[in-house]
């Protein structure tokens, strides 16, 4: 019976302790999302009724597939070039290179500071009178006009890259690190050379590590607001395309504004349930290969 | 031992719980209120910040908590307000006629309450964007658009919006229009002001009369073709705006004359920037409203009138010309000092150019958000 009675009460902390949690979970996340699920399907400006018109209007619009499509080009691609920037940056600071400490510090950099102040910076530097053009104009010899970046496709997928390649740069490097020198070593003495031990030993061992980092890259860049906000142009992805629902007509169009929101929330959930399973089969791989 | 462990760490959790809880608000008049933001740019919530905010905390005691915001958003929360639980006391609208239009209910502002109001003139009071405001707004200042250029490529600026029309092919590339589905109101005001260049007293027709009219079609079609020699791609908004202009792609725009001019004195812009008035007006003069929501409790509201009469006292609106090229909302135009009117033109001068308020209503508005994407070129 005492038993019995000790039992519960361990139960009953446990729930208490975890009370705080559940409420957050339900206060700022369950009830909001509820909301606006509820939201999407109710015509716009009543708050009763249900429909399916804000999910048809934008899925039926070209532009709004476009947006879509242009959110996935952007995520993508941003998520590929970090990968591609990853890897060698990774290998290099393993070694331990002079100032590693400080480069591993300004990679950091992009995280800290907000993406608005970021892509300001951005702007000011890859604009036709920033550093970079003015350097260019300077010392490169022919070149009359300076080159456009800003508020072109390719230049904001060099912004997105900027801010968001952190994350999958820092977990390539976290997943370089725990290697075990001597599966590289055995690789050697099995006479394999430098750019085999990379192909055949490394870049496989640490593949669920650069995915994992990419999926994190993907959903931030998935998301971003403040950069295609200001720097996008006439590229202005979903996020972008939520927030004109709510700001600029007035009234604002909450219903439609959240349909685009479960559009993207789902496109993202479906993406990170393949994306997930593609990780899974690259880290029983790289068992395998272990 | 196990379970004193458990037990004293829930005693902790709730413990901590209990001492982070907000203290509640002692009895009697309140000394913190916030106020909501939905009009500021970036010079205007600088000001807040660095001179309103300190001044009303010297001055009656009052800490504000200054909270920047949308319409929108705050729309859809305060209709979710239980009566007397209002969570922002005084709102410095965007759009006081949205507000009033949205049914929200909002306390009436008169002299009775307010004694500083009585300085504003009643046409202020009366209506804004062509909305019965009801008594239920406050002007806080006024300020004008005007043709901002970059005098170190526009020596010979347009001196009417026709001329500006005429000699659009001149400027093909650098003239600055705002996206039309941008969240600032320079969206929308660089083509009202536009459309009424060209439509002049037609411009007090209902939209839906208005949209029939040949001379309206002929305008849009000249704003849409005077659309296609902007800068591409339009800028997103007004920082982008500025940065076109320091890079030099953009020349002459149709902008606020207050942030840009105060833009020039933090560097934002470049120093060789001057304001000219278009012959047909500039805009009807902008105008920032405040509010006090109903829904907040009793002894709240007192404290926001009285931040509202502080705030429209002589010293406080002379401060607005003198520091952010800000028109007075009240009538104290002779005690400005003169050398204010070095940087802004006299406020009759403005009157002069300022098109009509009954001109550039709520609708019409509307009409140019709901076909942005026309606009786009």
């Amino acid at each position: 019976m005492r038993e019995l009675w000790r039992k519960r009460s361990v139960h009953g902390i446990t729930f208490f302790l975890l009370l705080p949690a559940l409420l957050c979970f339900f206060g700022l996340f369950f009830y909001p999302m509820l909301l606006t699920v509820i939201l999407s399907f109710r015509p716009e400006g009543h708050e009763v009724g249900w429909t399916l018109e804000n999910y048809t209007r934008f899925l039926s619009d070209p532009d709004g597939r476009w947006v879509i499509l242009l959110t996935f080009i952007l995520s993508l691609a941003s998520t590929a070039l970090s990968i591609v920037l990853s890897v060698p940056l990774a290998l290099t600071l393993r070694e331990k290179v002079r100032g590693h400490q400080l480069y591993r510090l300004m990679i950091l950099v992009p995280l800290v500071i907000p993406g608005l102040i970021g892509a300001l910076g951005l702007l000011l530097f890859w604009g036709s009178r920033g550093w970079f053009n003015l350097f260019l104009l300077q010392f490169v010899p022919g070149m009359a006009s300076p080159l456009r970046i800003n508020y072109t496709i390719q230049g904001l997928i060099y912004f997105y890259v900027w801010l968001y390649f952190p994350y999958t740069c820092i977990t390539t490097m976290s997943a370089l690190e725990s290697l075990d020198p001597a599966i590289e070593e055995a690789g050697a003495v099995a006479g394999a050379n430098r750019w085999q031990v990379l192909r055949y030993v490394v870049l496989p061992l640490i593949t669920p590590g650069i995915l994992a980092g990419s999926v994190l890259t993907f959903m931030a860049a998935f998301g971003a607001f403040s950069v295609p906000l200001i720097a996008g142009g006439d590229y202005r992805p979903l996020a972008v395309e939520i927030y004109k629902q709510i700001s600029i007509p007035i009234p604002a169009r909450w219903s439609a504004a959240s349909a685009i929101a479960m559009v993207m929330g789902v496109l993202q959930v479906v993406f990170l349930t393949v994306y997930m399973r593609l990780v899974r089969r690259a880290g029983g791989n790289a068992r395998g290969a272990r | 031992m196990k379970m004193r462990t458990w037990t004293t760490a829930a005693f902790l959790v709730i413990a901590g719980a209990a001492l982070a809880a907000p203290v509640p608000v002692a009895a009697g008049a309140p000394t913190e209120l916030v106020v909501a933001d939905s009009m500021s740019g970036a010079n205007f919530q600088t000001y807040w910040q660095k001179t309103v905010i300190p001044a009303v905390k010297q001055v009656l005691g009052v800490n504000l908590r200054y909270l920047v915001t949308s319409d929108a958003e705050q729309i859809q929360k305060t209709k979710a307000w239980k009566p007397g639980q209002g969570d922002f006391h005084i709102l410095f609208a965007k759009s006081i006629a949205t507000w009033v239009k949205s049914g929200v209910p909002l306390e009436a502002l008169n002299a009775s309450n307010v004694p500083n109001s009585a300085k504003i003139l009643p046409e202020f009071l009366k209506s804004d964007e062509g909305v019965d405001l009801q008594g239920k707004g406050l002007l806080y200042w006024r300020t004008s658009y005007a043709l901002i250029h970059n005098s170190q490529y526009v020596k010979n600026p347009p001196k009417s919006w026709k001329e500006f029309y005429d000699r659009r092919g001149e400027f093909t590339g650098h003239i600055g229009l705002i996206r039309p589905d941008a969240k600032s109101s320079a969206a929308w005001r660089q083509r009202l002001v536009f459309l009424h260049a060209f439509l002049g007293d037609k411009m007090k027709m209902p939209i839906d009369q208005l949209e029939k009219d040949p001379a309206f079609q002929d305008a849009w079609n000249k704003l849409k073709d005077f659309t296609k020699h902007a800068k591409a791609p339009l800028p997103s908004e007004p920082v982008n705006l500025f940065e076109d202009f320091n890079s030099g792609e953009t020349w002459i725009a149709l902008y606020a004359q207050d942030y840009a001019l105060w833009s020039a004195r933090q560097g934002t812009m470049p120093p060789t920037i001057r304001a000219t008035y278009p012959a047909e007006g500039a805009d009807e003069i902008g105008t920032g409203y405040f509010a006090v929501p109903a829904g907040i409790p009793q002894e709240y509201k007192e404290v926001a009138f009285k931040v509202l009469n502080y705030l429209l006292s002589d010293d406080q609106q002379i401060r607005l010309i003198t520091t952010m090229w800000q028109y007075p909302a009240t009538e104290i135009t002779d005690q400005v000092p003169p050398i204010a009117w070095e940087m802004v033109p006299k406020l009759d001068v403005l009157t002069k150019t300022a098109i009509p308020r009954d001109r550039i209503r709520k609708d019409m508005i509307d009409y140019v958000k709901g076909h942005a994407k026309d606009l786009l070129p």
